[in-house]
């Protein structure tokens, strides 16, 4: 039944945005988009990408399309960047593959309120000091050890039970999303197994593409915006780029292997085994739902004590009286219930989004208060040695793609073509002659993770902005990246 | 055939081809390729064309997995295998197969203390593109792990 997506297959709707008909496939329920430009096209057809999307198309209850946004790259089950909202009453699905095993991967900005003048004779300091306080790389353990009843509460609670603990402030949760909490989250819907992984991961980066980055505002694009989120140009931020560790990995394995073998009682054929799914009104779907919630708010708990270990760090270097102030914290590994309007009708859908930022327009009650006016920002972080994006959510684009945006530039080689085009040695000597400090044990994670393995991140914006899903408020580049390995 | 697995490109993940004689031969083979995969780093060990060599496999850790076909089953054993080196902090390059069948395994995974890995974390096993087929009188399988 698969057949080869081609050049041909792809019809242009115009500049930004390709269709793929339904009638490619016949198990297609669906369309499907892509947001890309010429640019991108061939790296898109380059890998199997387009295959997972058309595959996306064929889950029940799937609305208007199944959507790719212009950081699309070959995953598993669900493409990298692929968006699918399922119509809750309408016998929709919820796919733990489609939201990802870092469930709540997400990002966190923080503005440290002084420029880049100011602390440019500090940075190699503040790196180090970072590096050595926020433990990154594989089976590194946080200085945070949960008992199982601790755990508990993190999972209800999210960063709000951190911030009971006196770690971080409450305006950390009003400029976070969902208020670092999503209210149905069910720690009894965690298995013990997962809870184990967690109890000493809180407030660890983990490794692979997470990084912790001191950057500064390069340039601003929209002024009364930027003002809006408390930045201007030259201002030194830090983002935070980590998920929901061994816990939330456990979760999702956990999920996908009890609805495998319900495979039988679904009744369901599967274009790709990675996309197993329950109803989403049913007990498997809503213990599913409940669990990836508290799995979530492990992730949120997680970037806020980060938050608090990068201000230790930066106090140690700067005084007592230094301070991050948190800009934001968006998820782009997840799945919500939200209202959306299909063709003219009110609907309740469960948007999946897997790689991929919820970006809601002005107005959105979803959204903080302290941003509802100017609409939701929405981060993007970049690679090493270029750039990373801050952009605001649009309502014009609320109906097009449920208000969803990329999450990053996208791969466009694989790990081992990243290690054959370049020494982890020589590109860091590289990147710092361009300025840009490294922290990173390994050589061999530094160069897996190299500008050129990944997409044009200014040309994926181009496009975001070009489209219309959302637009540019300002560009940051690394001063300073720490990662694992 | 002495190929036991290889690595195949994949734009953001790590995939793999794994190869076995017999069912418990892919299985151990699948074991030691994820491990061997992500550059698992231990004191007193060499590393010879890309993998870690050791002398002894002190640490033993017994598993038994039931599942509903061969694919499942691979997939829970792996999955096993990353939980246990989650916990412990420790690499299997090997293992010992008591008893296994389509739906079930019984073994005493042999591994070690890391220090940590050098390439990157696996985060799962996926069942993207996940087949045991029969080729030429052996077995073989794709892997896609998330990390």
């Amino acid at each position: 039944m698969k057949k080869e997506i081609t050049r041909e297959d792809l019809v242009k709707i115009n500049e930004f945005c390709y269709e793929i008909s339904q009638s490619f496939r016949p198990d297609m329920r669906v369309p499907a988009q892509v947001y890309m430009n010429e640019l991108m096209m061939k790296s898109i057809l380059g890998d199997r990408s387009l295959e997972q999307l058309v595959n996306v198309a064929t889950l029940p209850g799937i609305q208007k399309y199944s959507l790719a946004m212009p950081d699309i790259h070959q995953g598993y089950g669900f493409p990298i960047g692929g968006v699918a909202a399922t119509a809750i009453d309408e016998g929709g699905v919820i796919s733990p593959g489609g939201i990802g095993y870092d469930i709540n991967c997400g990002v966190r900005l923080l503005s440290t309120n002084m420029d880049e003048t100011e602390l440019r004779p500090h940075m190699q300091k503040l790196a180090t000091a970072v590096f050595h306080n926020v433990p990154s790389g594989v089976g590194k353990g946080g200085k945070f050890k949960l008992s199982f009843e601790e755990i508990d509460k993190v999972l209800c609670d999210g960063a709000a039970y951190m911030v009971k603990q006196g770690i971080g402030t409450e305006n950390d949760l009003e400029h976070c999303e969902e208020g670092g909490c999503m209210k149905n989250a069910d720690p009894g819907m965690i298995s013990d197994r997962a809870k184990k992984r967690g109890l000493d991961q809180l407030g660890t980066l983990g490794s692979g593409n997470h990084f912790l980055e001191i950057q500064k505002v390069e340039k601003i694009y929209d002024e009364k915006v930027a003002k809006a989120f408390g930045i201007r140009q030259n201002l030194v931020v830090v983002m935070i780029h980590c998920g929901s560790r061994g816990l939330g990995h456990q979760t999702c394995t956990d999920y996908v292997r009890r609805f495998m073998s319900k495979i039988p009682d679904f009744g369901i054929e599967l274009a790709d085994r990675e996309l197993v799914y329950a109803p989403f009104k049913s007990p498997d779907g809503s213990d599913y739902y409940n669990g990836m919630a508290a799995a979530a708010n492990f992730g949120w708990a997680n970037r806020h004590v980060i938050t608090h270990l990068t201000r230790e760090a930066f106090k140690s270097v700067l005084g007592k009286n230094a301070w991050l102030t948190t800009i934001y914290d968006i998820s782009h590994n997840m799945g919500k219930v939200e209202k959306h309007y299909v063709d003219g009708i009110e609907k309740k859908l469960l948007v999946h989004r897997k790689g991929a930022t919820r970006a809601f327009g002005p107005g959105r009650p979803e959204i903080t208060s302290v941003y509802r006016k100017v609409g939701q920002p929405v981060l993007i972080p970049g690679t090493m040695g270029t750039a990373s994006y801050i952009l605001v959510g649009l309502n014009e684009n609320m109906e097009r793609t449920f208000g969803t945006v990329c999450h990053g530039a996208g791969r466009r080689m694989s790990r081992t073509q990243a290690k054959k085009s370049v020494q982890g040695s020589e590109l860091r000597e590289r990147l710092e002659k361009q300025g840009i400090i490294i922290r990173c044990e390994s050589d061999s994670g530094l160069a897996e993770e190299a500008p050129m393995a990944y997409k044009d991140v200014d040309n994926v914006i181009n496009v975001v902005d070009g489209a219309g899903l959302a637009r540019k408020v300002a560009r940051v580049v690394p001063l300073a990246v720490i990662k694992g390995g | 055939m002495n190929k036991d697995f290889e690595l195949i490109p994949h734009t953001a993940d790590i995939k793999i081809r794994v190869y076995g004689k017999n069912l418990s031969d892919l299985f151990k083979n699948a074991l030691m390729g994820m491990f061997q995969a992500i550059g698992p780093q231990a004191i007193g060990c060499k590393r010879v064309e890309d993998r870690l060599a050791c002398n002894d496999l002190p640490e033993k850790r017994d598993i038994d997995v039931s599942s509903f076909d061969i694919e499942s089953l691979l997939v829970d054993f792996l999955s096993e295998a990353l939980y246990l080196s989650d916990i412990h902090n420790e690499a299997y390059l090997d293992a010992k197969i008591h008893e296994i069948d389509d739906k079930h395994i019984n073994a005493t995974l042999l591994g070690l203390k890391i220090t940590g890995f050098d390439v990157v974390e696996v985060k799962a096993v996926t069942y993207h593109d996940l087949e045991v087929k029969k080729e030429g009188g052996f077995l073989m399988t794709d892997i896609v792990f998330d990390i």
